[in-house]
Order: structure tokens, then C-alpha cells, then sequence
């Protein structure tokens, strides 16, 4: 980043002594416009000597996904990011058939039990149930008076949210694969953490009456960010950032627009 | 000495070093651990019944929230979310009065209905009080059977019930339907005695009389109607609003035709519950009378009484099902929108009091999202100033008027939107009165 061609220097006026033309010993002055030296490399040093970098949302060591950086300025787009409160978008894998202490695979086993009278009717209808519960805890935390006109307009679009601290909020949830044991959900939410994606799928296990613990936690969208706009190890160069940024620099922009207005 | 002891009885294998478990021990203890069933693959799902609402009238049936049977429980005046209610046999049909509840099994036992709540009038039948064997209570606190005079009582099954004001309704499916409680308007369909005394009374009386089978009783606030297999509506008891819709505005005491712009429609559905009336026709047509002088049947006539079936010429689709309230009814059509009319909270926000013309309430308010598109409202039902509606994925909304906390969302206030009440299962039937709600639910699993 410091070898990259930097902002070209100030320049100022200055008058210089020089020469008179015609010889002779008398010095004049000229108006001369030269680089500030106090902008020079050599005076000011690398001009980059720690960045700052900000994270977005929180995503724990076991779970893997999209992961929101910003640098320099970027951490106070961050900010403005959060306090949009916009969704974010997980496929969570589960295994039915065992219940473990930190309710993922690698946990201690606290049970087994049987899964043959699961079907994906049964599965669906406990996700339409938490999806119910779900809507009703947004429309509460929303702190709008639910007696007003508007209320009931915003409720219509569905752009109710809450707008401040909250619990975790599943917005939608739909079953993408199901093959006993194992099933893939994807989740919608909003204020949560992997944590508590992976008690919800020990609870739908619980619901079903049987049991199940969370193999993969996968985050593909938060906010406007997708898995297309990440980069992968293998991109984790200098080039690769910059384009990244520039890409979504438009995209940040309108939803800040769009929300905080 | 001792480090010595511990190392010659691990040499000679006498016992083993603790620490902790490598992952071959970890995989061989999970292998070896039990595996418990907790449903097997023929487990069934359960039917349960849910109620809730104001408490005192003992309509709930429960009657530890009246009178306390434990020294720590307090009297309950409302229960403002649902609560189970058991029930011994399964519950297929169940019906809200002013202030009492009938609740009714497809069974073929001898006990085929139970009630509870208000027996003033007798609305339960006699109940046989434990105190005086001469008296009847006037309180019904518990789901207590209620005897009918069957001719065959081990072969005849209620299909139905339904209760009004003071009166209650039992269709069965081959002895007709039987009739108890008030009858001071004709309303149970037998000649009105003057000065009858309807609490502690033994009479249930039996209407047979009627042109093909009763398929559908339905009570009104002091009236009662009856739908025939044919499609015709037989109708009795007070007309001072014209719900009798027999062209006059006096009393019945016997069930009697309707004619008007019904005669010679096949009628599919009939609903009442205050003073107004609709049936909706094969072809989803709906017609209406009664009471309107909350503008119900405005869009036809300015009269505030009709007492002849008009049609209502609403240009809003099929129409499925309809449901009438005290001064609001909705409609459901056949490409599952529910549209609602009349005066009072009709569910699309603060500033709709009132309308003669029915206005759409927006389907994403009971689900419908680009999420789930196929979610849509399967039933409609009305109570005296609320409204519920089931969607297809059995959850269960409730907008209008909370008297009492009728709306089971667990807050007191008016709800002036669709609202989601919370039900640990899938509900498959509600039944709406003044200020108590119940409700037939299925588990998940």
C-alpha cells in the first residue's frame, strides 16, 4: 500500500533567489512554484503506518461466512450499518438423533434418541410456528403504538422492525434440504448469535420430540452483503480489496440512504 | 512411598490412569450410550381444546380460576391466553353464548355434549344440584354432560351445536335437532308459554318437521336458523328486526321457510350472531337481513330493518364462507381474501369505523409474504365486536374489540389489525362469543 503512488505533493509558491540573468553578481527573486518538502517521503516517512480496522457483525470460531470489514473511514459507515438494523441470512445444517452440551457436534453427548417419525411436514409446521412467534416479537419490539393508523400501514408492507436493542428476531425460516438425519434450514435474523442459531435448532429438535444438534452455522448475506461480493483466502491481496470496496461502495450507499432517511 | 505404591499397581495393570478422555473413548462411550424414544413411528397427533377469556361466568370451564381449590391459587377473573382445557373424549364441534360454552363429540357414547357457564335459563339443560336434588345450578363451572332425550342415544351422533343468547341449538344426524333454554320469543322453536319459569327447567324440545335434513344450525342473539340439505333456511323466534326474515316484524314460535330472494337458491352456509343475517349461496352469491343500523345491509336498502333475504351485489369474487358479528361482518373468498364491513374495529387500522361497501384486508397482515405465497385464510369466524380468521398453515388471528381479553393475545387493549395469537398447536377450529373464545387445536407432533 505505501509502494502504491501516493496523493501528489502540495506545491506553494515560493520566491527563490537566483540568478539575475545578465551575470554580474545581483540576485533576484522569482516566483517559483515547488513542492512543500514538508510532504516529501523521505521527510514525512511511509504514509501508511497502522491501519484501522473495524468489524461488523460477529461471527464465532465454529460458524463461517460472510464477515464485514472497515478500514479508515469505513468504520463510520460500520456504525451506520448497525443502526440500520438490516437482516442477516444463515444456512444452518442439523443432525437429528443426538443432543450434546453446547448443542453442536463437537459438544459433549447428553442423550440419544430415536428420529424415524420425523417427516418434513412435521418439521415445517414447528418453523411455521416459530416464524408466528417470530413476527409477534418484531411487531412488540418495534415500540410503535399498535393503536395508530400508521402502525397498521407499516404492518401491511411489512417494514415494521425494531430500531434499537432487541433479543434475537427470526424474521423467516424455511427447511432447504431434508434427508433424515441430517436437514439444512435457512434463517433469517436480526440481533443474534450463532449461539443461539444453534440452541434453536436443539429446540426443534425438542419440539419434534426427539433431538438434534447444529453441524454447519453458514452466514451468506448480511445486510447488503453477500457470498458473491467476499473474497476468499486465496484473494486476500491488495488489489482484490480495493476493487472489493469500490464494488460495494454504490450499493452501502443507497441502503444508508434508503434506511436512516 | 506412596508415588511408589501407585506406580507398582499401574505396572501390574491393578488399576488405570484417569485423565482426559482421548476420542476413541469419547466415540466408543457414544456408541455404547442409549437411545431413548420419546414418540414412536406410529405416534398420533393429539386433539386438545384450548380457551380463553373473561373467567367468572365459569364459560371457560375450568373452576380453579373461580373458586381456588389450592391455597396459593388466586381467582382468575380473565385468562388472557389460551389455556388447555381437558376434555375426555374428542371435541369436533364447539360453540360461544352470551356467557357460556357447548362443547360437542362425534362420539357414539351415551355423553355426546357437555356445558358450562351461564344455566339461567336453562341454556345447559337441568344440571342436578349435588346440594338440593329438587334444584338445578345456575353456574356451571366444569364441562358437566348434559342429557338428551335420545330414541337411539347409542347410535345417533351430534353433528353440531350452537348457542345464542339464552338459548343453545344440538343438531344430530338422524333425530333432528334438539333445542333447550329461553324461549320467551319462539326462539326454541315451540308455542311460547306466558310466564314460564326457565331456570331448573327439564324441557329440551325436538324439531323434526322440516323439508329434507338439517345440515346447519346457527343462533342469533334471540333467534335461531336452520340450513337444509336442499338448501333451504328455516327460520324462529324474535323478528323485531326482521332476522327472522319472514316478511313480517313479529315473534315465530315455529321454524319457517324463508322465501325473498332465497326462494329457490341452494343455500351452503348460514351465519347469525346478533341481529343480522347472511347465507352465501352455491354460486357465491351473498344474501342478507336483520338488522341494519350499522350499515350491514346498506349497500342495498336504507332501512335499518330488512326483513326479507336481499342480495347483496358485492362485486368481490366467489365468496366462500361468511361470518356476522354484533355490527361488523367479513366475508372469505374463493381466492382466500377476507373482506369485512359494517361499523366498529374492522381490522384495517384506527381510522376505519365504518363502511357500507367491503374493503380487502391485505393478505400480508395474516402471513402472506414472497417468503411463504401460498399462505392464505381457510375459515372465518365472528364473535359479537371480533373477528378471527385461520390461515391454511393453522395459525390463528384475532382482530377487534378485546372485552374481557376475549383476543387471547395476552395484552387488554382493542386490537385494529390482524393479530397472531400464539397456540401451541395447529388450530383447526375457534369458536368466538361475547367475551371468551374456544378453540380445537391440533399438537404438532
Amino acid at each position: 500500500l505505501n509502494a502504491a503512488p501516493g496523493p501528489a505533493p502540495r506545491q506553494r509558491v515560493r520566491f527563490l533567489p537566483t540568478p539575475a540573468a545578465g551575470g554580474g553578481g545581483a540576485v533576484e527573486l522569482v516566483a517559483a512554484r515547488v513542492p512543500v518538502l514538508a510532504d516529501h517521503p523521505f521527510v514525512r516517512g511511509p504514509r501508511f503506518r497502522k491501519l484501522k480496522i473495524g468489524a461488523g457483525h460477529r461471527l464465532d470460531v465454529k460458524a463461517s461466512g460472510v464477515f464485514v470489514l472497515g478500514i479508515g473511514h469505513g468504520n463510520k459507515l460500520l456504525t451506520d450499518l448497525y443502526n440500520c438494523h438490516l437482516t442477516k441470512v444463515y444456512t444452518v445444517g442439523g443432525l437429528f438423533g443426538k443432543a450434546s452440551d453446547d448443542f453442536s457436534d463437537t459438544g459433549n453427548l447428553v442423550e440419544k434418541t430415536t428420529f424415524d417419525h420425523i417427516t418434513r411436514e412435521k418439521l415445517e409446521r414447528i418453523l411455521a410456528v416459530i416464524q408466528g412467534t417470530n413476527q409477534k416479537a418484531l411487531l412488540m419490539y418495534s415500540n410503535i403504538d399498535m393503536k395508530t393508523q400508521e402502525a397498521y400501514e407499516l404492518a401491511v408492507k411489512g417494514l415494521i422492525r425494531p430500531m434499537g436493542k432487541s433479543p434475537p428476531i427470526i424474521t423467516a425460516i424455511r427447511c432447504l434440504q431434508f434427508a433424515l438425519p441430517e436437514f439444512q434450514l435457512e434463517i433469517h435474523c436480526l440481533h443474534e448469535t450463532q449461539q443461539y442459531l444453534r440452541k434453536m435448532v436443539h429446540e426443534i429438535g425438542l419440539e419434534l420430540k426427539s433431538s438434534a444438534v447444529c453441524t454447519q452455522v453458514r452466514r451468506i448475506r448480511d445486510g447488503v452483503f453477500t457470498v458473491d461480493d467476499t473474497l476468499p483466502r486465496t484473494q486476500w491481496n491488495l488489489q482484490s480489496i480495493q476493487e472489493a470496496i469500490r464494488n460495494c461502495q454504490l450499493k452501502v450507499e443507497t441502503e444508508l440512504e434508503k434506511t436512516l432517511a | 512411598a506412596m508415588a511408589g505404591l501407585v506406580r507398582r499397581l499401574l505396572c501390574r495393570g491393578l488399576c488405570v490412569a484417569a485423565g482426559p478422555p482421548s476420542t476413541r473413548q469419547l466415540r466408543e462411550a457414544e456408541e455404547a450410550a442409549p437411545v431413548f424414544q420419546y414418540a414412536g413411528k406410529a405416534a398420533r397427533r393429539k386433539d386438545r381444546v384450548f380457551v380463553w377469556g373473561f373467567t367468572y361466568s365459569g364459560a371457560l370451564g375450568i373452576p380453579s380460576f373461580v373458586k381456588p381449590d389450592a391455597g396459593w391459587k388466586k381467582p382468575r377473573r380473565i385468562q388472557p391466553t389460551p389455556y388447555r382445557l381437558e376434555t375426555e373424549e374428542k371435541i369436533s364441534s364447539a360453540a360461544c353464548g352470551y356467557g357460556f360454552t357447548l362443547l360437542a363429540s362425534n362420539t357414539r357414547d351415551i355423553t355426546k355434549v357437555w356445558g358450562m357457564g351461564l344455566n339461567k335459563d336453562s341454556q345447559l339443560g337441568f344440571q342436578r344440584s349435588r346440594r338440593d336434588q329438587t334444584k338445578g345450578y345456575e353456574y356451571v363451572l366444569e364441562p358437566s354432560p348434559i342429557p338428551l332425550p335420545l330414541e337411539k342415544p347409542q347410535q345417533t351422533r351430534v353433528l353440531q351445536v350452537s348457542c345464542g343468547r339464552a338459548h343453545s341449538l344440538v343438531l344430530t344426524d338422524s333425530e333432528g335437532v334438539f333445542t333447550m333454554g329461553n324461549n320467551s320469543y319462539g326462539q326454541c322453536g315451540r308455542k311460547v308459554v306466558e310466564d314460564e319459569i326457565y331456570s331448573g327447567s327439564h324441557v329440551i324440545h325436538q324439531l323434526k318437521e322440516f323439508d329434507s335434513r338439517v345440515v346447519q344450525v346457527v343462533c342469533g342473539q334471540d333467534h335461531s336458523l336452520f340450513r337444509t340439505k336442499k338448501g333451504t333456511v328455516y327460520a324462529c323466534g324474535w323478528g323485531a328486526d326482521g332476522q327472522t326474515g319472514l316478511g313480517h316484524y313479529n315473534i315465530t314460535s315455529v321454524p319457517t321457510k324463508l322465501h325473498g330472494d332465497i326462494a329457490g337458491v341452494n343455500i351452503i352456509q348460514v351465519s347469525s350472531y346478533g341481529d343480522c343475517c347472511l347465507a352465501v349461496s352455491d354460486e357465491g352469491d351473498v344474501f342478507g337481513w336483520g338488522n341494519s343500523e350499522y350499515l350491514q345491509l346498506a349497500s342495498v336498502t336504507e332501512t335499518t330493518q330488512v326483513n326479507v333475504p336481499r342480495h347483496l351485489p358485492f362485486k368481490i369474487g366467489k365468496v366462500k364462507e361468511a361470518a356476522c358479528g354484533g355490527t361488523g361482518n367479513v366475508v372469505l373468498t374463493e381466492e382466500g381474501n377476507v373482506f369485512v364491513w359494517g361499523y366498529g374495529i374492522l381490522g384495517k387500522g384506527p381510522n376505519l369505523i365504518e363502511t357500507a361497501v367491503p374493503e380487502m384486508i391485505p393478505p400480508s397482515l395474516f402471513g402472506w409474504s414472497d417468503f411463504s405465497p401460498d399462505t392464505r385464510v381457510a375459515h372465518v369466524r365472528c364473535g359479537l365486536s371480533q373477528f378471527a380468521a385461520l390461515t391454511n398453515r393453522g395459525e390463528l388471528f384475532v382482530w377487534g374489540k378485546n372485552l374481557r381479553g376475549c383476543l387471547g393475545t395476552g395484552r387488554m387493549e382493542d386490537q385494529y389489525f390482524p393479530w397472531r395469537v400464539t397456540v401451541p398447536g395447529e388450530v383447526v377450529d375457534v369458536a368466538c362469543g361475547v367475551d371468551h373464545m374456544v378453540s380445537m387445536v391440533r399438537s404438532f407432533t
